[in-house]
């Protein structure tokens, strides 16, 4: 009881006697979590959007005749990355291409048709956009197939920016942890050099290295996790208005909603920035009182 | 605690030779004075039996425990155990007469109702209870080194190491603090105390170990401090 007091005294006090430097950590290590919590939301918006938009994706396999349309079908749902693969009769493509033309300005142009001249087709969804290639060509190979049509520069970009956005959310990932680490460790670091005599005296009258390291590793968590759990609301503010002003000019791009996917992110920012702030200080003072106690 | 030297020599790099051959046994309850010119090896001495010093040779046993090898849990737990005075006293400024004599039984985890017994008992019997939410720089220099002797026997060590701990004090407050540690001797610790002070290794006849240039010269039951010109 007595060591838990002094543990949480001694922690308070580190904090409020560097105010300035304690201030100064909180808003870095508040930076970076946005930092870290902003490429976070990133990936996952990129995934979504990747996500929603493959759904959307499909092969179109035009067919020589009808006639072997209900044979070819299980053979192209059987094919790998299918998710699901439909038949459009001709008289199905017809009635399609006339809702679309009859939604624009030119309807006329469909009552001059008397024949119908659309092929019949399979419309087939892959899982990912980087496959529709691979479908596509397998297709091509199925006898009966007489062309196969695809956006080959979405599927192609689609996948490119998928791939892109995790490399580049990893990498931020990376450099911003390691600087929030370097941050607290530093700041630990000088609350240390600051208590240098005391942690002496500590050390000679029987303290142990866990009683001397408990309140820098309480000021650590602390620091960080009030810097990470004012990044999360920071986040949480941010993220409605920066997705608002996006839809505005990109309407038809589908977002996560904020609600739930900024209050998991906040749980596990200030998570993060309480464990890099925990091992950052145990190594600050590790450090220290090893040499401390390591005799001449 | 008996405390056991066995060849014990120490040598600073690259070639200072700080103790040299040391053979000693002082056994618990015992008061004694280390003596010597300065540099002779006397606060290498005190600080091997604290660890803060490792010797090059020899070994050194205080109590049950041998310091040649001996974790850092285990150096805590021995620490406990021995209270030391520094010559300088080594108080914390930011701390109270108080606080810094309470610091010790908090940093060992005691309950806080028996850290504010313990220190004000050991305030009281220091003559400091008065003085007790003053600073270090708002005291003298006797009364400094009465916070430091507090602090060094609040937890009731068996060993008490004292570094010159008359050493920045006008006689009668080196006498005042003597009568000190006598009674915590008094008491059962045992008492090693390096000293310039020939007067009160004169007056308060204990044994006396003479060191000179790492080696122990001579070891007197009840020795004084400087015989025919000698240590």
């Amino acid at each position: 009881m007595g060591s838990f007091k002094y543990t949480f005294r001694d922690a308070a006090r580190l904090i409020v006697r560097h105010w300035g430097l304690s201030l100064l950590t909180i808003l870095t290590s508040m930076a970076v979590f946005y930092l870290i919590g902003a490429s976070v939301l990133l990936v996952l918006n990129a995934r979504h959007i990747v996500g929603v938009l493959e759904g959307e994706l499909s092969i179109q396999a035009y067919l020589a005749t009808e006639i072997s349309a209900d044979i070819l079908l299980p053979r192209v749902r059987a094919l790998p990355h299918v998710t699901k693969a439909d038949l459009v009769t001709k008289d199905e493509a017809l009635k399609r291409l006339r809702d679309r033309v009859l939604d624009s300005r030119i309807p006329d142009i469909v009552t001059l048709l008397d024949d119908n001249p659309l092929p019949p087709s399979f419309e087939v969804w892959v899982d990912r956009a980087d496959n529709v290639e691979s479908v596509a060509n397998d297709l091509r190979a199925i006898s009966g197939v007489s062309e196969v049509v695809y956006a080959v520069e979405v599927a192609q970009k689609l996948a490119k920016f998928s791939s892109f956005a995790g490399k580049f959310s990893l990498a931020i990932l990376i450099v911003a942890i390691t600087a929030s680490a370097v941050v607290l460790f530093n700041t630990i670091r000088i609350a240390v050099y600051s208590k240098e005599e005391e942690i002496g005296i500590m050390l000679m009258v029987g303290a142990t290295p866990t009683f001397v390291a408990m309140p820098f590793v309480i000021q650590g968590i602390i620091l960080g996790g009030l810097g990470s759990l004012g990044a999360s609301v920071f986040l949480a503010l941010s993220y409605n208005a920066i997705t608002e002003s996006i839809k505005e000019l990109l309407p038809f791009l589908p977002f996560l909603e904020r609600g739930v996917v900024v209050m998991q992110l906040g749980v596990i920012l200030v998570g993060a920035g309480g464990t890099v702030s925990l091992i950052a200080s145990l190594v600050a003072v590790e450090t220290f009182t090893k040499r401390a106690m390591k005799p001449l | 605690m008996d405390i056991r030297f066995s060849g014990v020599s120490k040598i600073f790099y690259p070639d200072i030779t700080a103790l040299e051959d040391v053979y000693l046994e002082i056994p618990k309850g015992e008061f004694v004075y280390l003596v010597g010119p300065t540099g002779s090896g006397k606060t290498t001495l005190l600080r091997c039996i604290t660890r803060e010093v490792a010797p090059t040779r020899g070994q050194i046993t205080v109590g049950s425990f041998s310091l040649r090898k001996i974790s850092r849990v285990d150096l805590s737990i021995f620490r406990r155990d021995i209270g030391i005075i520094f010559q300088d006293f080594c108080l914390l400024p930011h701390l109270n007469v108080f606080e810094n004599v309470a610091f010790v039984l908090e940093v060992l985890g005691a309950p806080p109702r028996e850290v504010k017994e313990r220190t004000g008992e050991i305030l009281d019997q220091v003559n400091l209870w008065r003085r007790r939410f003053l600073y270090p720089p708002q005291l003298s220099g006797g009364e400094q080194q009465r916070v430091a002797v507090a602090r060094a026997i609040v937890n009731a060590p068996s060993v008490l190491l004292a570094d010159e701990p008359t050493g920045n004090l006008d006689l009668h407050t080196a006498e005042e603090i003597m009568q000190l540690i006598i009674s915590i001797n008094a008491l059962g610790t045992t008492v090693i105390m390096a000293t310039h002070n020939q007067y009160l290794v004169d007056a308060y006849r204990q044994r006396v170990i003479g060191i000179r240039s790492g080696r122990v010269v001579r070891d007197e039951k009840r020795g004084r401090y400087n015989l025919d010109g000698e240590l």
